[in-house]
């Protein structure tokens, strides 16, 4: 690539690559033209001549798709510095192949103020780098009682609420909010877990047993999803399950797939492959809530995203200082850093799934949960573009991360798949796992309106 | 685990381990001169933040005997829940200097934690629901003593199996020497898949399982892990799964039982079998002290100490 990444005017044209985008059916080598930000053509070769007024990026041997969303991250701002900041989780994001991310609103203090969301929304547009989008609580302080004060929030720009970290504790609470949002296009997003297992330090199976060790089981997760989708059901309300992990709430999908329930799901790339035997040595660092389950869950998992019944990916990052996933169990933080191995990581669990659905799952499906722009290529569309080398085997060094969270399930693992190129309104801010100068072409940030 | 000299758990054990231990435990029982200086000059700190008394009691007799100086550590769990990492309090006692650590913690896996950050040895002395290897150790002990070979005898441990460490080490430790194992409980209280463990028959009726026992262990039924919403009540429990004179009569007059201690007189067992002809629950005790010798002297000797050093 060529000259210089400052160009107020994000007038780009990226060159060579093989072009996917599911939603208009696109599977081949094009240009993709943009100007001021906006994807402004997708051309059959490259263009004669370069315009002078644009910059030329070679993108050869690249797979060129729609921005890759992240509708699930924990950036712990404000509240533990410690482990990851806006700045630290948005270059980890960016390093990632993530054009933007959906922040969850477990932090300290909790996102469930219209000032905090509008807080967040503008420290991370400062960063001009991956875009971030705030999840409102849906109770205050996400303690499951008192319903937050939702509809300033969507008006702050909350994109979706959600007490992720745990369930809603009070059913009358979530049916309430649910209702008194009914019009407005935010989804609830359920961490299902029931809170009676809150002491639940692994799956409770075979492995939980034979250590002794305090276990969750899936019906902790399946019943709360059961709960969930009544109120949904009841409501009418758009829902959304987070990082289902069990092979009994993908049959609970399956039913409300069935019955019309409008929801959707996502997965992690850590519970499409891994199970609850990595802790059969008491290692703290695999304690995630969701657990990691059996490996027959994982499979029902893989199958649920080959039958299109799980359509979204989420990385779940969660980070936390090394110390803070020291031994013992009962000490360690929950939870992985994700961002920079989730792409490499969904796309090496999930072999036998198309290109194209593996991507929609990264890309359109989450825009669409969230209601933002992006997800297509298409031209007028925002030039939101993750570039990514299929065959490029590299191995997992957290050291290298962007990220403050190290610990990762998928340390020195090898994998085929690496995130080359990450475009935001047109501006690259990330190449070859470099993240570059900051994004400045100015970008409205398209978003539904909220009533 | 067998090659540490760590005693963590059985997880790892086989067969010429566990024997070599109990030899080397009725050595000492018959008699083993200048055991006294074995390990002159080692210091053992027991660390205890679950209350024990016979554990603790029977681990620095050994330790005496053997001539090791016995210190009770006392560390309150707090200094961690306040926010001191592990590592920094396994600093703290590396600094102070010992040779070996005897471990009690309500966690399973706590030992295993404490084994990343100290150099000499660590022994488990009970750690959560997951593992109590020298009771389990004992207890094969007490089995050899009676039957010698253990090939083609049943041990049925009965009770709370779930929650039970001496029930994972116990059926470990006779399970590699050769005997069958059955633990029998509710099912809600037993291991989720058939065979339990991996190796062990499970049964919900404890009526079918003790006709064929050749030892029967009950299991202490513990009130202070039973809540309301995870254990069913105490009461009903030990009625199911209770010895009563009455069952009793179901077993082979050969038929030993076995208790780790402290007995809930008529709650596990009933009070007129803990002194019968058939209890063995004095001789667990006894030989606790001769099995704990022996695991001290294997991971404080000198013929280990060229190994580690």
């Amino acid at each position: 690539m060529s000259g210089s990444n400052h160009d107020p005017r994000g007038n780009r044209d990226f060159v060579g690559a093989r072009v996917i985008d599911p939603k208009l059916g696109l599977d081949a080598i094009r240009t993709i033209v943009v100007r001021r930000g906006v994807v402004a053509a997708l051309l059959e070769g490259a263009p004669a001549a370069t315009d002078s007024d644009s910059e030329r990026i070679d993108c050869a041997g690249m797979v060129l798709c729609p921005g890759f969303i992240d509708p699930h991250v924990h950036l712990r701002d404000p509240g533990d510095p410690q482990k990851e900041t806006l700045a630290t989780g948005l270059a980890a994001a960016a390093a990632g192949g993530f054009t933007a991310v959906a922040a969850m609103p477990n932090t300290r203090p909790a996102l469930d103020t219209p000032e905090r969301i509008a807080r967040l929304r503008a420290g991370a547009a400062a960063m001009h780098g991956t875009r971030c989008y705030a999840i409102g609580a849906i109770t205050v302080d996400r303690a499951g009682d008192t319903i937050a004060p939702l509809r300033a929030m969507a008006a702050a720009g909350a994109v979706a609420f959600s007490d992720d970290g745990s369930a809603t504790k009070s059913l009358k609470a979530l049916y309430n909010a649910a209702r008194y949002t009914l019009d407005l296009p935010q989804p609830f997003c359920s961490h299902c877990d029931d809170p009676s297992f809150a002491d639940g330090l692994m799956h409770e199976g075979d492995t939980s047993n034979r250590l002794g060790v305090t276990g969750s089981p899936s019906v902790s997760e399946a019943a709360i999803a059961a709960r969930d989708l009544m109120v949904a059901q009841a409501t009418g309300k758009s829902w959304h399950l987070c990082h289902v992990s069990a092979a009994q709430t993908v049959e609970l999908l399956a039913f409300a797939r069935s019955a019309g329930i409008r929801v959707s799901a996502e997965v992690t790339p850590h519970h499409l492959q891994c199970t609850d035997e990595m802790l059969a040595g008491f290692d703290a660092r695999y304690r995630v809530n969701p657990p990691l389950r059996t490996a027959a869950d994982t499979a029902a998992l893989r199958d649920a995203v080959a039958s299109g019944l799980i359509t979204i990916f989420a990385s779940d990052h969660a980070p936390h200082t090394e110390p803070e996933k020291e031994p013992p169990l009962s000490h360690a933080c929950v939870g992985f850093t994700g961002l920079e191995v989730a792409v490499a990581a969904t796309f090496h669990a999930l072999p036998n799934v198309e290109l194209a659905t593996l991507v929609k799952n990264y890309s359109s499906n989450p825009a669409e949960l969230l209601g933002v722009a992006g997800g297509t290529l298409e031209p007028g569309s925002p030039a939101d573009i993750t570039g990514l080398y299929l065959g490029r085997p590299w191995t997992v060094d957290p050291h290298l991360f962007y990220s403050k969270g190290r610990v990762t399930p998928f340390a020195g693992i090898t994998f085929q798949v690496k995130p080359a190129l990450t475009v935001v309104a047109g501006s690259v801010i990330m190449r070859d796992g470099e993240i570059r100068a900051e994004r400045t072409a100015a970008t409205p940030v398209e978003q539904r309106s909220s009533p | 685990m067998t090659k540490t000299k760590h005693l963590l758990d059985l997880d790892d054990a086989d067969r010429p381990f566990i024997e070599a231990l109990i030899a080397r435990a009725r050595q000492f029982k018959a008699g083993v001169p200048n055991e006294n200086i074995r390990l002159r000059g080692k210091i053992v700190l027991g660390m205890f933040f679950e209350a024990s008394t016979r554990t603790t009691t029977s681990f620095a007799v050994a330790a005496t005997r053997l001539g090791a100086a016995w210190i009770d550590f006392r560390v309150s769990d707090s200094s961690l829940a306040k926010g001191e990492s592990l590592e920094d309090t396994m600093r703290t006692i590396r600094a102070i200097g010992a040779d070996a650590i005897v471990v009690r913690h309500a966690e399973s896996g706590f030992p295993h934690a404490l084994a990343r950050y100290f150099e000499g040895a660590i022994l488990n002395a009970g750690d959560g629901a997951h593992a109590h290897p020298t009771q389990g150790l004992l207890d094969a002990m007490t089995l050899v003593e009676e039957f010698g070979d253990l090939k083609g005898r049943k041990l049925v441990i009965c009770g709370d199996i779930s929650h039970s460490r001496v029930a994972r080490s116990s059926a470990k430790a006779a399970w590699l020497l050769g005997a069958s194992v059955t633990l029998c409980g509710p099912p809600s209280l037993l291991p989720p898949s058939v065979p339990g463990w991996g190796f062990a028959h499970i049964s919900a009726d404890m009526d079918a399982v003790l006709p064929s026992a050749d030892a029967v262990m009950l299991l202490r039924i513990q009130k202070e892990r039973a809540r309301g919403d995870d254990m069913p009540p105490y009461a009903d429990l030990a009625r199911s799964y209770g010895l009563t004179v009455a069952r009793a009569s179901l077993l082979k007059p050969h038929c030993i039982i076995m208790h780790p201690g402290p007995v809930n007189r008529d709650v596990e067992l009933e009070a007129s079998l803990v002194r019968s002809s058939a209890s063995r629950i004095e001789r667990q005790v006894e030989n606790g002290t001769y099995l704990r010798m022996a695991v001290l002297e294997r991971s404080l000797g000198s013929s280990t100490r060229e190994h580690v050093a």
